[in-house]
């Protein structure tokens, strides 16, 4: 695939990190790359409280209402909304829970996809970055923050069927052992039940801008990142750069 | 948060390795110390917790492993989960 080609961008989870990366993202493609296609998934609502955080012009199903928004000031890239939760493959009940819409991942993603898992748990980014594995070609973001000031992001990639970089859960035992539950995996009582924390507006947008820069330079300058994973402190003031690559770090993405 | 590990009490050491968890990376006099006494010298400056697996590479470290000159260890930070 030609770097130049128009991509296609997937966006799972439009909340306090997706909202923000969703405005970067679609910058991106929209000059970048025309005629791109950027699709943005989640089952969730805004709501009043998650204004402090999050912006959204009104209330209502995050994806479509995000969409709804882009779709008016960026008319070369196609934007589509997908209001539904991403579960695995192996869940039972995906067509018959009207309430709770689902879709799998490996129903959602394919070949060559870019794909941005900034959901709140790590039991659906494993289901996101499963599905990937199983593909040759496929670029997968992730970020996350904690309730203060410290976040981190990690970049997935393959190539010809081969991982360029390590799927995290060879270095994150989180990813295999979820302290959490996928909310598209919950009965809506428990999901309503969810506390959404006190995340902070400033690590949000970081964590953002962190995954923006990533995919500037392994996607737009098409050069492989020594920083697979980036670990970041905005109290301290600090951020560290690991390498999680499998294959020889002077190699340039073909 | 004071991240020099200086005025920490000082097990045996005969070498410097350099030590990673989360934001933190310092060269540190740990080489001929186990895991486990980087660990408890470095778990109240870094907050690096019990559960913390220690790497050298994509080799896993058991607690009783004794760091060599030169190594770069890197206890693994749990990554940030909400967004």
């Amino acid at each position: 695939m030609n770097n130049l080609d128009p991509k296609r961008f997937i966006l799972v989870g439009a909340g306090g990190i997706g909202n923000w990366l969703a405005a970067g993202l679609v910058r991106l493609l929209e000059w970048k790359y025309p005629g791109s296609g950027l699709i943005i998934v989640d089952g969730d609502n805004y709501e009043e409280k998650n204004r402090e955080r999050q912006e959204f012009i009104k209330l209502g199903n995050k994806a479509v209402v995000k969409a709804t928004e882009l779709v008016a000031h960026f008319p070369n890239t196609t934007i589509i909304p997908i209001p539904k939760w991403v579960v695995s493959d192996d869940f039972g009940g995906v067509a018959s829970d009207e309430n709770t819409p689902k879709i799998t991942a490996t129903q959602l993603i394919a070949e060559n996809d870019v794909v941005f898992a900034v959901v709140d748990n790590f039991a659906a980014r494993k289901i996101i970055f499963d599905a990937a594995a199983k593909l040759d070609n496929i670029d997968v973001f992730t970020g996350g923050n904690d309730d203060d000031l410290f976040g981190s992001i990690y970049h997935y990639q393959k190539r010809d069927g081969v991982e360029i970089t390590a799927h995290p859960a060879e270095f994150h035992p989180e990813y295999n052992f979820p302290p959490d539950k996928n909310p598209g995996e919950m009965s809506c009582q428990d999901r309503a039940e969810i506390e959404g924390g006190t995340q902070l507006l400033a690590t949000n947008m970081a964590v953002a801008a962190f995954i923006l820069g990533r995919v500037q330079k392994t996607i737009v300058n098409n050069q492989i990142s020594e920083e697979t994973e980036i670990f970041f402190d905005l109290g301290l003031g600090k951020s560290e750069p690991y390498n999680r690559n499998n294959v020889n770090e002077s190699l340039t993405v073909q | 948060m004071d991240t020099n590990s200086s005025s920490a009490q000082q097990p045996r050491a005969n070498g410097m390795a350099n030590l990673r968890y989360g934001v933190y990376n310092q060269p540190s006099n740990i080489a001929g110390k186990t895991v486990a006494e980087v660990r408890s010298q470095f778990s109240k400056i870094w907050g690096i917790p019990n559960d913390a697996v220690a790497y050298c590479g994509k080799d896993k470290m058991d607690e009783n492993s004794v760091i060599q000159p030169g190594q770069n260890i890197e206890f693994h930070r749990r990554a940030g989960e909400k967004g």
